[in-house]
């Protein structure tokens, strides 16, 4: 990958605000045509990371390079930005807002009006269009401020928890928008809690914690770094104990196995099946889910030198 | 620069619809004619009783009527005073107008009655004492006395004449109306700038919106914004008293040339254009300190008392208008505007003084857009928190942007 796909870069962010350091040495780059996840717990650092990086607030030490280069007043058009603390002037119709912020996104006014339909149609807010803000629900509120954020089309999009708010039907929506532009070439950051979603979308996270990068790479890998040696079965017959298992509990009617070190899965499932006092229902190599991983390494069970994970 | 009228025009846009702005546009100036016209329709309306009077010289014609604007007032002789004050006592008349026997060495009239005669009444008074006490006279001489004496001024030094009438009328109140006109912009534009930067962070738009301009930006498009909806209400204003002014000096504007006080309407634009920004970022500065809508709304209250100051000294003034104090607020830069106008509507300000003035506004003006900026580029993100002085004073010496701790604290 060339330095000309990255669409943004941070190396070793750091942020200070008086004695308090909210970031702490921070490095990771996102590439053009993906879905990024940055996770972390509340006051973990990831909105002051984001602020630094659309220069919002100044860092106080780091690089960060943006679109490939530092951030000028003329890249703010390119970038698309929806943050955690968001509203719409309640006062305005909704299309007179998006045309209003489309316009201080450099569209002119022909473009902003059919964008506008476009992406009002999309997201089934077209027939409100000439409604007050105030007078939107608020998961139309919701979806008319994803469309203020990304409808100039931006090559880097960062959007702070997209889906609060939102029922299954219009997460659908946004989430097939969020699909397209990426695979129109959109860089896209996502800071978001919902790690089902994270896992649905995201090939590559960044997790934050007490200000430090605790986490970093393909969540594929990441995955298999935290996948535990251990199966899942269902069986008829009784189990006690079993050459090559360090531990097995009862789970759900089911067993879960921990598996000794060295062990294969596919051997412990030779042994049972050759058990003739067991018959095996399922077995399934038992996967760690992300939001296990978040909330291990959050509550601090592993160190964050023992979790590095190279891109 | 385009951002920035964009940002003005939706400022404008959204303020030029409330009903706030329509009624205080077009209902001040309502609220004045009327106020102005009562009096002056009851004046008009005002009926004429029957008046008597006593000639004590001896060397009164004898009249029973005169006519005053078409009406005519009815007039019964009276011997003696005691008669004329029994009759008036009964209701019979309505006043009676006494000429003592020293009337034509110095003597004063005396009219006696329940209430103050109105001014029609007075002109037929007036009327009846040229009829009655100067009959001998030839009629063109009581013709002029009826006119009113008209004089022309001329200026010694410069050789410029002054009309008195409209002339005389504009030269005062020009300065006067521009002075009241900037007081109540400063209340109705510039000290809303609070309001308006509260708004903007309430509504949470904020962070969105400084993705796409500045936050310099984003201050000098309300400010303009606010501007722009000054200048459409003080237009109204001086298009409404302009209107008023021709309709009432009609016959002596028509197919006239009237001196304008031209100096004073450049140096009112030179003075007020940079106040008017001055105390509008000053507003944007405030609203940026307070946390909410109310906190702005007294900060602003504050800034529209500094506006107002020179009315509240307006008598001291007018009693040293080339004073220490006159001069001192005239140099002051939230005051400058407005006493200058006021001053020059009654001496010749002279000229170094306006010039000092206008520096010194400007350099202010130039100083409270780096406070403005720097404030709001480190603490717009602040959402309901009222800034401390501390905080205030920490935003501004910090170097390179350091934001303050409060934003960190808010959300991280």
């Amino acid at each position: 990958m060339t330095g000309n796909d990255y669409m943004l870069e941070v190396n070793n962010l750091r942020k200070q605000f008086g004695e308090v350091e909210a970031v702490k040495n921070v490095s990771f780059s996102v590439k053009k045509g993906e879905i990024f996840g940055l996770l972390g717990p509340n006051g973990a650092g990831k909105t002051t990371t984001i602020r630094a990086a659309l220069d919002i607030i100044k860092p106080t030490s780091g690089e960060i390079s943006v679109l490939g280069g530092p951030m000028t007043e003329a890249k703010k058009s390119r970038i698309g930005y929806l943050p955690e603390e968001r509203g719409l002037y309640e006062d305005m119709t909704l299309i007179d807002t998006l045309i209003y912020l489309g316009q201080l996104k450099g569209l002119d006014r022909n473009t902003v009006r059919k964008r506008a339909e476009k992406y009002l149609k999309e997201v089934e807010l077209w027939e409100v269009r000439e409604r007050k803000i105030q007078a939107l629900s608020r998961g139309m509120n919701q979806k008319a401020q994803f469309v203020a954020g990304t409808m100039h089309e931006p090559e880097l999009i960062i959007i702070d928890e997209p889906f609060s708010g939102l029922d299954p039907v219009n997460t659908r929506i946004i989430k097939n928008l969020l699909f397209r532009m990426r695979d129109q070439g959109a860089a896209i950051i996502m800071s978001t809690h919902q790690m089902v979603q994270v896992e649905e979308m995201c090939s590559r996270i960044l997790l934050i914690n007490r200000g430090e990068g605790v986490l970093y790479g393909y969540l594929s890998e990441i995955r298999d770094r935290f996948a535990s040696n251990a199966v899942e079965v269902d069986l008829t017959g009784e189990l006690d104990q079993m050459v090559g298992v360090d531990q097995i509990t009862s789970r759900n009617g089911g067993y879960r196995l921990v598996l000794a070190d060295g062990v294969r899965p596919e051997t412990i499932l030779q042994r049972l099946v050759t058990n003739p006092d067991i018959v095996v229902k399922r077995f399934e190599q038992n996967e760690v889910s992300l939001d296990e991983i978040f909330v291990k390494v959050v509550s601090g069970d592993q160190k964050p030198d023992e979790q590095e994970t190279a891109v | 620069m385009n951002k920035i009228w964009i940002i003005a025009k939706n400022t404008y846009k959204q303020r030029i619809r409330s009903s706030t702005f329509l009624l205080i546009t077009f209902g001040l100036p309502l609220v004045m004619v009327v106020a102005g016209a009562i009096p002056i329709i009851t004046e008009l309306r005002g009926e004429l009783p029957d008046i008597g009077y006593v000639d004590e010289t001896g060397q009164m014609v004898e009249l029973d009527a005169v006519e005053v604007e078409g009406e005519t007032l009815s007039l019964a002789a009276y011997r003696t005073r005691e008669t004329a004050e029994s009759d008036l006592k009964s209701g019979e008349i309505a006043g009676a107008l006494i000429f003592p026997e020293d009337y034509f060495k110095g003597g004063t009239p005396l009219y006696l009655a329940a209430e103050e005669p109105n001014e029609k009444l007075k002109d037929g008074l007036s009327k009846m004492v040229r009829k009655g006490m100067f009959a001998d006279s030839p009629s063109w001489q009581v013709d002029r006395w009826e006119e009113k004496a008209n004089f022309t001024y001329l200026a010694v030094e410069t050789g410029k004449s002054i009309s008195e009438g409209p002339a005389v009328f504009l030269r005062v109140g020009i300065p006067i109306f521009l002075a009241f006109v900037f007081v109540l912009a400063i209340f109705t534009g510039a000290n809303q700038m609070g309001s308006v930067v509260v708004m903007e962070k309430e509504e949470r738009a904020m962070e969105m919106v400084i993705t796409s301009i500045s936050p310099r930006e984003l201050i000098s498009g309300k400010v303009f914004g606010m501007t722009l909806l000054s200048s459409t209400q003080v237009s109204i204003w001086i298009l409404a008293a302009s209107s008023a002014v021709f309709l009432f000096f009609r016959d002596d504007l028509i197919g006239k040339s009237i001196a304008m006080p031209w100096e004073a309407m450049i140096w009112a634009v030179l003075l007020c254009v940079p106040g008017y920004f001055l105390f509008a970022l000053i507003g944007a500065g405030l609203g940026i300190i307070a946390g909410d809508m109310e906190q702005a709304r007294q900060l602003s209250g504050m800034l529209g008392f500094i506006g107002m100051g020179p009315m509240y000294l307006m008598g001291v003034v007018v009693n040293a208008v080339d004073g220490p104090l006159a001069v001192g607020l005239t140099l002051f830069p939230f005051t400058a505007p407005t006493l200058s106008l006021f001053r020059m509507a009654l001496t010749d300000v002279p000229t170094w003084q306006l010039a000092a003035s206008f520096l010194i506004l400007i350099l202010c003006l130039l100083g409270s857009i780096w406070f403005v900026a720097r404030i709001f580029r480190v603490t717009m993100l602040l959402y309901g928190q009222k800034l401390t002085l501390k905080q205030i004073l920490q935003a501004l010496s910090a170097s390179g942007g350091m934001e303050l701790k409060a934003v960190k604290e808010q959300n991280v």
